[in-house]
């Protein structure tokens, strides 16, 4: 019997169960949206974090200190351990093509020509490398000791005015202070320019970690960074695991402002707990005499006990080799005794991490894949039951068509038409569930990608799938059924009342 | 299909069933069906009508002996074999009508079609006509529950003439309906008769089974006489038929 015809005769008898076959359907319906939704959310969340990896970040290895085993995605944890001084230190390295502070700052607003916009955790003090060349829409690298400025496009078209090179911007701090910068630069993407922004467009302001964190620091304002960055460490991961990162974070804020007054960022000249700073401070000048004589010099204000909460070492090259021997001897000088970072970390029990970017986005998306997997493992129950659905109401069907089944073959019905018949029933209710399941999940995967602001992916390669699934689905619930259908004996069959 | 003047003839058939003791539910029945004939089968109940008449409609197999159908000896068959002869050379008519009853009449005739291969067009067309035939030119496309027992069993009728059988096979057609209705419907079968085609009627009523050239009475698994109608006259001249033509009981 030609297929065509038992799709026809099959699509009949589901129409003459219209509530009882969408009820069938729907338990594939579920498991099919479930995995089109995550997977779409997937791909989107992958092109949002994998879009931002420039060929220059690659040089990139990206550290923190945190205590071990500390779950999250980068700076989850993270406290502020290293000084200028190791920084100075580590790009000594021959390995090393720079290496820089990094420091999220707190603020309340920016204020441009009169007009106050709102803002917190806008500030981002970095080395001038952290601004990359490719990264850059119009004008230059804001200088270090400069009070100068690279924005996103995010924050120049804040303002009713756009901010243009060359404009002056107010900051106002966490505190209240005002300072002022001059907009040096503009860069192409709002989108963070390393995994410690994390990876969702927000307005930022690039600015130099000196002098604007080392004032900070050194005492010319209140407490900062150990407060805050742990926070914006958890908002590093988009989505989920923001949780997790900061309720580790909360945890580790009390630790970071402890850690913060024991070894004396702020108070150390006055505090006793100081003289351990003050000892490393000591065991330093004695190696590295000239990094921090270079440092006094420039400022009154003790600037070497600015500590950073992470730093970025360029390496020579994007080469994996070179990016590990970069990576190694930072490392080493680090967790050695020599470095500030290496004493602090020592007292509080803490472990530096030193990463790629290409190795944090494998860490997220290990624990996407992970999740995904979950996902995907429940939405694979959801289409056993769906099936389990399927070929329960397909075998309730065959009872109850056991005399249409006799008359059919009574008029000539082969077994295996009759077989074909109850299968095209089985394979249309699966795949109408993963028609409907692809819209649903595309939908609902569009929506929340919309919704925490991703790149649209098309999961074209899985809608196709899905549809594959749900005829495969439909065979292997109809088999069954159509099996007994098929070998339904005619006399039997005829006389079923 | 031979083109011989039998449309079916059974040559000393058994049917035993296996429930504990053997029951023999046909036990040597000979009986040939010539082309155009007009035969009533009639018997009380176990007199073995229905097995006689699963095995004339290729439903089963005989357990001794040979069933021949439309040229073709059922029981070297195998199922699918079977069911090709049945779904061409077999037509039924039920009591209880059985039509597909979310097909409309159009479809139900033309459903023994469908399950050859008969293209779409060539199915309507040919079920159409055999709708008009039947008197429902008018109710193509009516479901079976919008349709009366009559026009059902007119339906019925047509979809066991679709396929052009060697015989048509029809159980106790009468059963469910009124007797105006019965008489409409048993004139039909006189017709088509009468144009021709090859009719076997199960039944147990004798006015039914009078419509008939001859009546073949089954009892306990036996043919215990054929009656012969003169269909002019009635139903007064009876004979033991013991001609060749139309065979007869055997015992064992």
């Amino acid at each position: 019997m030609n297929p065509i015809e038992s799709l026809r005769l099959s699509w009949r008898s589901i129409r003459g169960h219209k509530l009882r076959s969408s009820l069938t359907t729907l338990g594939v319906v579920i498991g099919i949206a479930a995995v089109i939704a995550f997977v779409t959310l997937g791909a989107s969340l992958q092109a949002g974090v994998v879009g931002d990896i420039s060929p220059d970040d690659q040089r990139n290895v990206y550290g923190w200190a945190a205590e071990p085993d500390t779950d999250g995605g980068p700076l989850a944890g993270a406290q502020p351990v290293f000084s200028q001084d190791d920084l100075d230190a580590v790009e000594e390295s021959d390995d090393v093509e720079a290496a820089y502070g990094y420091m999220p700052l707190s603020t309340q607003a920016l204020f441009y020509q009169g007009e106050l916009s709102p803002q917190s955790d806008a500030l981002v003090a970095a080395g001038p490398p952290y601004i990359r060349a490719d990264s850059l829409d119009e004008g230059r690298q804001f200088e270090m000791g400069e009070r100068e400025a690279v924005i996103n496009p995010a924050v120049a078209n804040q303002f009713e005015e756009n901010i243009s090179v060359g404009d002056e911007l107010t900051i106002v701090l966490q505190g209240g202070q005002r300072t002022d910068v001059t907009v040096v630069g503009i860069t192409d993407s709002s989108e963070g320019l390393s995994p410690f922004e994390g990876f969702q467009p927000s307005p930022r302001v690039y600015v130099p970690t000196d002098p604007y964190y080392t004032e900070e620091a050194g005492g010319m304002l209140p407490g900062p960074g150990g407060e805050e960055g742990p926070d914006d460490g958890g908002s590093g991961l988009p989505g989920f695991g923001d949780e997790d990162g900061t309720d580790d974070a909360i945890d580790d804020d009390t630790d970071a402002i402890e850690t913060d007054n024991d070894t004396g960022a702020i108070e150390t000249d006055n505090d006793t707990g100081a003289i351990e700073t003050d000892d490393t401070d000591t065991i330093d000048a004695d190696t590295n005499g000239d990094a921090i004589d270079a440092d006094n010099d420039t400022d009154a204000i003790d600037a070497d006990d600015a500590l950073f909460l992470a730093i970025v070492v360029e390496a020579e090259s994007a080469d994996d080799a070179d990016v590990d021997r970069a990576r190694e001897s930072a490392a080493t000088y680090l967790e050695s005794e020599e470095s500030d970072a290496g004493v602090l970390m020592d007292d509080a029990g803490l472990e530096v991490t030193l990463q790629t970017s290409a190795e944090l986005l494998q860490q997220l998306q290990d624990v996407l894949d992970l999740l995904q997997n979950f996902i995907v493992g429940i939405a694979a129950i959801s289409l056993l039951v769906g099936s389990i659905g399927i070929a329960n109401i397909m075998l309730v069907s065959v009872t109850e068509r056991t005399r249409e089944i006799g008359i059919m073959k009574a008029v000539g019905a082969q077994n295996r038409a009759v077989l074909g018949l109850f299968l095209a029933e089985a394979v249309i209710l699966g795949v109408i569930g993963a028609i409907l399941g692809t819209a649903l999940g595309l939908v609902a995967g569009y929506l929340g990608a919309w919704y925490i602001d991703l790149p649209l992916v098309y999961p074209y390669e899985y809608v196709a799938l899905a549809i594959v699934v749900g005829i495969l689905v439909g065979i292997l619930s109809g088999l069954y059924p159509a099996w007994r259908a098929a070998r339904t004996d005619p006399i039997d069959a005829l006389r079923y009342e | 299909m031979t083109s011989s003047e039998t449309a079916v003839s059974l040559t000393a058939v058994r049917k035993t069933y296996r429930v504990g003791e053997p029951v023999h539910a046909l036990d040597g029945v000979s009986l040939d069906i010539r082309r155009g004939s007009y035969t009533a089968i009639m018997g009380p109940s176990g007199s073995g009508k229905s097995t006689l008449m699963n095995l004339v409609g290729c439903l089963d197999t005989p357990t001794e002996g040979e069933v021949v159908v439309g040229g073709r000896e059922v029981g070297s068959l195998d199922d699918r074999e079977r069911t090709s002869l049945r779904g061409t050379e077999v037509g039924f008519v039920f009591q209880t009508f059985n039509l597909m009853p979310r097909l409309n009449a159009l479809e139900n005739v033309a459903l023994p079609q469908l399950f050859q291969g008969v293209d779409r067009e060539t199915r309507r067309d040919r079920a159409g006509e055999l709708l008009e035939r039947v008197g429902l030119g008018d109710r193509l496309d009516h479901m079976p529950n919008e349709l009366s027992g009559g026009q059902r069993q007119r339906v019925a009728l047509a979809r066991a003439l679709v396929n052009d059988p060697a015989i048509v096979l029809a159980d106790e057609p009468s059963g469910n309906l009124d007797t105006d209705t019965e008489a409409d419907i048993l004139d039909l079968f006189a017709e088509f008769h009468d144009a021709g085609t090859t009719m076997v009627v199960v039944t147990h009523e004798r006015h039914v089974a009078e419509r008939a050239d001859r009546i073949v009475h089954l009892l306990d698994g036996q043919i215990e006489r054929i009656e012969r109608l003169d269909r002019s006259g009635g139903s007064e001249t009876t004979a033991i038929d013991r001609d060749g033509a139309t065979g007869g009981s055997e015992r064992g």
